[in-house]
């Protein structure tokens, strides 16, 4: 009744006064403190839309009433309120800047710092930088070299593909358990899935690399956190509205080697045949004779197969979002579409079209409510990428130039076939997957909602509660068709039930809910914030195949059209995760900063009696140039700070590793019941410790800019599949075995070499050194992993090491292949000594140093940006290199044109070994195509114009920038091949289950360059 | 007022959460059963059984591999087949003697212990088990695990009658617990022997006169008895134990029908496989494609080609004349399909009656009585032959018998064990492999019989994983 009473004398209240007011025109001029006008201040008067901006002078003009309040507001500086009075009609105002609204801000996960108090290792990327390097569809293939320590590989090149990202070196011998953690608006996201999520959508990327921040994600944050937020609009402040768009191509990085066309092939195979390799004796290199009409027949109607098979694909991308907001309320919303056609030809790539919004209201003086809610939807093509001619990237290397790509008659024309249409030739490999890539169509297509609802609750000033809700639910579907009378169909097909269709999904639901009790205390000198968790996850994953068997139309797709179904099923798994934590950080007069945090979890994958992990950390932090007694004039910044933490990880094992468990599958008669998990439970966390002391400093009046950080991490109770012997007949046995250590020094350094009114050029980079060792195995027993092709752990060892027998070259008396035993002496591969001649060299997949440099040149309204990335230190098996260089074992697959370097008489050197012992050479698993792979990459060049106040003001637009952007226009390389090796071939291993990645080539998706021509777009 | 439902939201949120959290951390898979629980009833061991017997079907034991498999490996390895230049030269590390520890059957010798780890997880549970059928159970374990062992000893060691130093040399280990730690070495080709021995007595005093389609029974024990004992020389065992299968070889008339699953005749132990259940394409081993645009990887070698006479069903039986890119090849039928289909999916056979005259012929012949082998013999060529061949006896009766086995196994999984424990060697001709013997011939022709290449290497990674574990000689 009360407050009723109240409401209503507030409108009378209003009434009167709006009667009384009187409307009245006012101006002025915006100011920073050193009195240079601000552009696009925004004006509003205080309870309404009305509003407008300073323009390029700083000046506006509002018709407000007296009586009213205006409010002054723009980004990084303080808001300033003024009351209208009709005496005065000119209001100039100074705006002061906001200090700690500059700075950069750390979203730590359960808290925002900023980076004044901040006492971890922790990179933050910005909406405007992620911006800047728009064109790659997936994020993390972003953060290469744009933060120190962290290592990223591209999966591959194929559109909407993700990277393998390691936060400072690998913490995990277990496939899929060393990705970082990544939180998108408190959810949690796979790696494989963040194709899922448009970059436009982005406002801010933290990499949260030491247990002072990722101890408080304590059983996941083992191999570092990656915090994604979405944007948010602007509070008081009217709809701003942006439009970005972007049109290219993309095209295969041209490899810096050649294969063999249809003449050299043929030349090649009798080369061959002379010295005994009967294989080819069918091969028209010895079949026909040069100069004969079979001959020319061959070499008139030669294929250039790459040619056939690859495309220029187009990328194409649009994103509309508005946002804006009221006094107690913000909204920002957007939709995208992007599409990137690849580069097969016949395929039509990814698409993905995303929607997103997110709302923060006010609900009552006590009450925040934000929602954020996103949704996308994304197409992709799946052609093959297995280790045969099924995949387009092997088949026009293996498909010889003399091979057609139809049948053709004796005057070279295509035969057809009853219908018409021309008849595929069966190539060599018995398989053309031109063909293929019509008849056997594959997609994926995944369906990724994504939202979180958060409630806080203020006590008072220093108290308050928040609960949040956040929900990750990825729906996909891969379907994979074999049409009636297609390729594979009249290999394998029944011919009563011509064509097959096989349809498999996931539902990934993926739930977590936390309780935060927040105290904070501020005063002048101290500041304390206490945080208390408790939170709980639940990840539940859905699963159905089915497969049927005649198909009366091949434009039927549907499986109800089917004849006959042949195998069905369907799965459920469920893993869950139970957490308490206490955060407090404290500064004192930003001088000196503590922080500690303590958290406490279960798993539900672990044993019964060991699932509970406590991990914890410290960390303190020191700002000397705060501190009265420095004054150094140089140095605006100077902040050293030291932690120490442990963090736990429970990925890389099956959800039910800790339980004995059979399963079930048929046979004639019933049931067959099958040994599926040999338990273990004593299953436990995996720990990782870590100790950090970094360096943050800015001289010159922060023109110049770094931070300085040495690690060292040790995992201990590894997750791990142990391999138990042949015999056992159970395969791998999960368990928690040794320990590892990475240790490292992360650079980055940014200057601005001019900085005046007009001129900015800013160098900066970055670099990782990396050092890392297996310090302890169980029994101190080799292992070798499953999911790699020849890595071997050992103690004292490093991570990833190749284990291969050392290939000595050639013998220049007789050409035949050489290898060193383990003895160290030189033999040829039968007497090579009884036992083991494999060894490891020091070699690993991972590089040692690794990060990237950028170059960013601005006058007046024009940019010129480019980004570098390097890698050094790593070694790749190149099996792509083998192959093509087979010394007659692949005799009737093309080869390279390097294959004709081989020992052809007594003193030659620097040569492939003869064909005479091809079966020698190949009987002995050799690094002889181990290489390094070490590239510098341009990665992004840009080049923008940013249209100057002048002419906006004649448009309706706020801001407009132009841009064109090249994408791996330049590589700088010895290997032989792309050095951006991560899955070798993903049939072969999966993105999840890859140990190495970058272990070797196998044919997967290329990498690709692109030019882009873009704008954006702002009223 | 106000003030108090500020406190009572969180307090109640959180105290529901903690009060219903812990009990969220005991999950049980969904997919998946506990193991303790899924050997209990008699219906459970059933089910156990049918779990050992569906690895007999995995890619390396009967199944198809790429890699090689008992399927398959056995004639590749030998004189049946011809390497075609028309397929995906698929296996040519068998056919071309290259295997090394690289590049061998590892995938057969990882599957027989998967399928000795299944028998002996019920051998281990059947111990608390009283029902009526805890005999039976045990019997069928048993056998499993003799005969996966007798595979895996056969490829990897030497066979007893192969040579003399035979029984000394270096057998398989021979696994009877369900331990996932065990590291073991390996046995003597005679006490791996023995081993297996021991395991078929038991389950042939043990097993069920008959069992359900797909499982072995007291005759298929004894036919793999009645091998056992000939691959070790022990003729009059061999013969006894042949002597107790009651089983007739297919008549001639059915004998086409029964590589297309039209009958059943003479099959004493083999596995249905039709979709759903199984419903595998096995025979995508030897070629794919259809009969006029055939994509061979191995075909009938010219040789064996000749060997059957016109009147021999069994050419009609096991070869057809199929095109690939306009010429002709000799196609195996074996496992090509059934009436109208191309596709590889036929039943896994794996013991025939045949087996148990041909056992006894050769058995009989070694003990010197040439009429009871010539007679065991003729019962087979009786149902082979319009006029089948007869009345040899001495080295031609022994040569007659070896024949005969040739040819009723071809591409059976014997040919190379056979040459092997006849101390001969594999001697290939230089034809090539188009139907009328042109085209291009083997890479190899010959492995003489003392070939350490006999006798494959263990794989490199079993090597790794078992430390007690030794390679065999020449690798």
């Amino acid at each position: 009744m009360k407050k009723n009473y109240f409401k209503w004398l507030v409108f009378m209240f209003f009434s009167i006064t709006t009667v009384l007011a009187q409307e009245n025109s006012i101006s002025g001029v915006v100011t920073d403190t050193t009195g240079e006008p601000l552009i696009g201040v925004n004006i509003i008067e205080k309870g309404t839309d009305n509003g407008t901006q300073t323009d390029f002078d700083g000046n506006f003009t509002l018709n407000v009433d007296n009586e009213k309040t205006i409010i002054f507001s723009f980004i990084g500086y303080i808001s300033v309120e003024r009351k209208i009075s009709d005496s005065n009609t000119s209001y100039n105002v100074q705006l002061q800047e906001d200090a700690s609204k500059l700075e950069e801000v750390v979203v730590t996960g359960y808290s925002r710092r900023n980076k004044t108090v901040q006492t971890s290792a922790v990179v933050s990327i910005s909406a405007s930088e992620i911006a800047e390097l728009t064109p790659s569809t997936s994020i993390d293939n972003l953060i290469q070299g744009k933060a120190a320590g962290v290592q990223v590989t591209a999966a591959n090149g194929k559109p909407g593909e993700g990277a393998f990202v390691r936060i400072r070196g690998v913490g995990s011998l277990s496939a899929g358990a060393s990705s970082p953690l990544y939180i998108v608006d408190g959810s949690v996201v796979r790696e494989q899935d963040l194709g899922t999520i448009s970059n436009q959508d982005i406002e801010n990327l933290s990499v949260l690399k030491d247990a002072a921040t990722t101890a408080r994600y304590g059983s996941r944050g083992a191999n570092g956190v990656v915090v994604i937020t979405t944007k948010n609009g602007s509070r008081s402040k009217d709809a701003e509205i942006r439009f970005s768009s972007r049109f290219g191509y993309s095209e295969r990085i041209q490899p810096n080697f050649d294969i063999m066309n249809a003449s050299q092939k043929m030349q090649y195979e009798a080369e061959l045949y002379s010295l005994g390799v009967s294989a080819a004796s069918n091969l028209p290199g010895v079949t026909t004779l040069p100069g004969s009409l079979e001959r020319q027949f061959l070499l008139d109607y030669q294929t250039d197969w790459q040619d056939l098979m690859l495309k220029d694909g187009y990328i194409q991308s649009n994103n509309v979002s508005m946002s804006g907001g009221m006094e107690n309320m913000d909204y920002y919303f957007s939709v995208g579409y992007d599409k990137n056609a690849g580069i097969i030809d016949q395929l039509d790539g990814f698409e993905r079209i995303n929607t997103r919004l997110n709302l923060n209201f006010d609900a009552k003086d006590w009450l925040k409510v934000g929602i954020n809610v996103g949704y996308s939807r994304s197409t992709s093509d799946e052609p093959r990428d297995r280790n045969n001619v099924q995949n387009p990237f092997r088949a026009m290397y293996d498909y010889n130039a003399y091979e057609t790509e139809f049948e053709l008659d004796e005057n070279g024309i295509p035969i057809l076939d009853e219908n018409g249409n021309p008849i595929y030739t069966p190539t060599h490999t018995t398989f053309n997957v031109r063909g293929a890539l019509l008849s056997e169509p594959a997609f994926e297509i995944k369906n990724n909602f994504l939202s979180s609802v958060d409630a806080e609750i203020m006590f008072s000033d220093n108290f308050s509660y928040g609960f949040n809700t956040s929900i990750n639910a990825l729906n996909q579907r891969r379907e994979f068709y074999s049409k009636p009378g297609g390729i594979l169909d009249s290999i394998i097909g029944d011919p009563d039930n011509p064509g097959n269709k096989f349809d498999d999904g996931d539902y990934l639901f993926d739930m977590t809910m936390s309780n935060r009790l927040n105290y904070n205390y501020l005063s002048d000198t101290h500041n304390l914030n206490v945080l208390g968790l408790f939170e709980y996850n639940y990840n539940e994953n859905n699963a159905y195949n089915l497969r049927s068997i005649g198909f009366p139309s091949e434009l039927l797709t549907t499986q109800i059209n089917a004849a006959q179904v042949t195998s069905a099923s369907t799965l459920k798994n469920v893993l869950t995760l139970v957490s308490y934590g206490l955060f407090a950080d404290y500064d004192f007069e930003q001088k000196y900063l503590a922080s500690a945090s303590v958290r406490y979890d279960g798993s539900s994958n672990f044993g019964r009696d060991t699932r509970w992990g406590l991990f914890y950390s410290g960390s303190l932090g020191w700002n000397i140039a705060k501190e009265d007694f420095f004054n150094v004039d140089k140095i605006n910044d100077l902040k050293l700070r030291a932690s120490y933490g442990t963090v736990g990880n429970r990925n890389g094992i099956s959800r039910y590793a800790a339980q004995d468990n059979v399963s079930f599958g048929s046979y004639p008669g019933g049931s067959a019941t099958i040994p599926s998990n040999i338990g273990n439970p004593e299953l436990k966390w995996e720990t990782t410790a870590t100790t950090n002391i970094g360096l943050e400093f800015n001289l010159f009046n922060r023109r110049i800019r770094g931070v300085a950080d040495y690690f060292e991490r040790n995992t201990t109770d590894l997750l791990f599949a142990i391999p138990t012997s042949d015999e056992a007949g159970v395969g791998s046995i999960f368990g928690n075995l040794g320990e590892i250590q990475n240790k490292g020094f992360e650079l980055s350094l940014q200057g601005d070499i001019v900085r005046n009114n007009n001129w900015k050029w800013t160098l900066g980079g970055n670099i990782f050194f990396l050092d890392h060792e297996i310090v302890e195995l169980p029994d101190g027993e080799d292992v070798i992993p499953d999911n790699a092709f020849n890595i071997l752990f050992r103690e004292g060892a490093m991570i990833n090491e190749h284990y291969l027998v050392r290939y000595a070259g050639v013998d220049p008396n007789n050409g035949a292949p050489l290898f060193y035993g383990a003895d160290n002496e030189v033999y040829r591969a039968g007497d090579l000594p009884e036992g083991e001649n494999r060894v490891l060299q020091g070699k690993s997949t991972i590089a040692d140093k690794e990060g990237g440099f950028f170059t960013d040149l601005n006058y007046k309204g024009w940019g010129l940006r480019a980004d570098f990335v390097f890698k050094s230190g790593n070694w790749i098996n190149n099996f792509v290199r083998s192959n093509l260089n087979s010394d007659g074992i692949n005799i009737d697959d093309n080869q390279a044109l390097s294959a004709f370097n081989y020992w052809q008489q007594p003193g030659d050197t620097n040569v492939q070994p003869s064909p005479v012992y091809r079966n020698e050479a190949n009987s002995v698993n050799s690094d002889r195509f181990l290489e390094k792979g070490d590239y510098i990459r341009m990665r992004n060049i840009t080049f923008s114009y940013s249209f100057p106040s002048q002419l906006l003001d004649k448009i309706p637009f706020n801001s407009m920038r132009l841009y064109v952007q090249g994408q791996n226009l330049l590589t700088f390389t010895e290997f032989y091949g792309d050095p951006e090796v991560g899955i070798s071939s993903g049939e072969t291993i999966n993105f999840a289950n890859t140990v190495a990645p970058g272990e070797a080539t196998l044919y997967s998706y290329p990498n690709t360059k692109s030019v882009n021509f873009g704008i954006d777009i702002s009223f | 007022m106000k003030n108090i439902y500020k406190i009572f939201i969180p307090i109640l949120i959180f105290a529901g959460l903690f009060l219903s959290c812990d009990d969220e951390l005991n999950q049980l898979p969904y997919d998946e059963f506990a193991t303790e629980n899924a050997y209990v009833t008699a219906q459970d061991f059933e089910n156990g059984l049918r779990g050992v017997y569906s690895a007999l079907t995995s890619g390396g034991l009967y199944g198809s591999s790429d890699a090689g498999s008992l399927l398959s490996a056995p004639d590749i390895l030998a004189d049946n087949v011809t390497l075609s230049q028309r397929g995906r030269f698929s296996k040519r590390t068998l056919h071309d003697y290259e295997y090394n520890s690289n590049s061998t059957l590892g995938g057969t010798y990882s599957d027989a212990y998967a399928l000795i780890f299944r028998a002996n997880q019920i051998l281990y549970y059947v111990q608390n088990f009283e029902g009526e059928s805890k005999n039976n159970v045990i019997a069928e374990a048993k056998a499993l695990r003799a005969l996966a062992h007798f595979n895996l000893v056969t490829f990897f060691g030497k066979i007893p009658t192969q040579s003399g130093d035979a029984n000394s040399s270096l057998g398989v280990a021979y696994v009877q617990e369900p331990d996932p730690n065990i590291e073991p070495s390996r046995l003597s080709v005679s006490e791996s022997y023995n081993k297996i021995l021991d395991d078929l007595l038991d389950a042939k005093s043990k097993i069920n006169p008959s069992n359900p389609v797909g499982r072995m029974n007291q005759d298929a024990v004894n036919v793999l008895l009645s091998r056992v004992y000939l691959y070790m020389g022990e003729w009059q065992n061999s013969i006894d134990a042949a002597n107790q299968v009651d089983y007739q070889i297919a008549s001639r008339d059915n004998v086409v029908g029964v590589w297309e699953d039209t009958n059943q005749d003479g099959l004493i132990f083999y596995i249905p496989n039709v979709d759903p259940i199984l419903g595998n394409s096995i025979g995508v081993t030897w070629s794919q494609g259809s009969m006029t645009s055939l994509i061979p990887e191995y075909v009938t070698s010219f040789q064996l080609n000749n060997l059957f006479a016109e009147d021999d069903i069994r050419k009609e039986a096991y070869t057809f004349e199929g095109l690939s890119g306009g010429n002709a090849y000799n196609g195996i039928k074996k496992l090509f399909g059934r009436p109208g289909q191309t596709n590889g999916e036929v039943d896994y056979k794996i013991f025939r009656a045949a087996e148990v005259y041909l056992n006894k012929a050769e058995a009989y012949y070694n003990l010197g009585n040439e009429s009871s082998a010539r007679s065991a013999l003729d019962e087979l060529r009786n149902r082979r032959y319009l006029n089948p061949p007869n009345g040899e006896t001495g080295i031609d009766l022994r040569d007659a018998i070896r024949l005969e086995r040739r040819l009723e196994f071809a591409f059976e999984y014997q040919r190379f064990f056979d040459l092997k424990r006849w101390g001969l060697s594999v001697n290939r001709t230089n034809a090539g492999d188009q139907a009328d013997g042109s085209g291009t011939p083997s890479d190899v022709l010959n492995l003489s019989s003392g070939s350490t290449l006999f006798q494959l290497p263990l794989s490199q990674q079993s090597l790794d994983v078992n430390p007690n574990l030794q390679q065999n000689p020449g690798y």
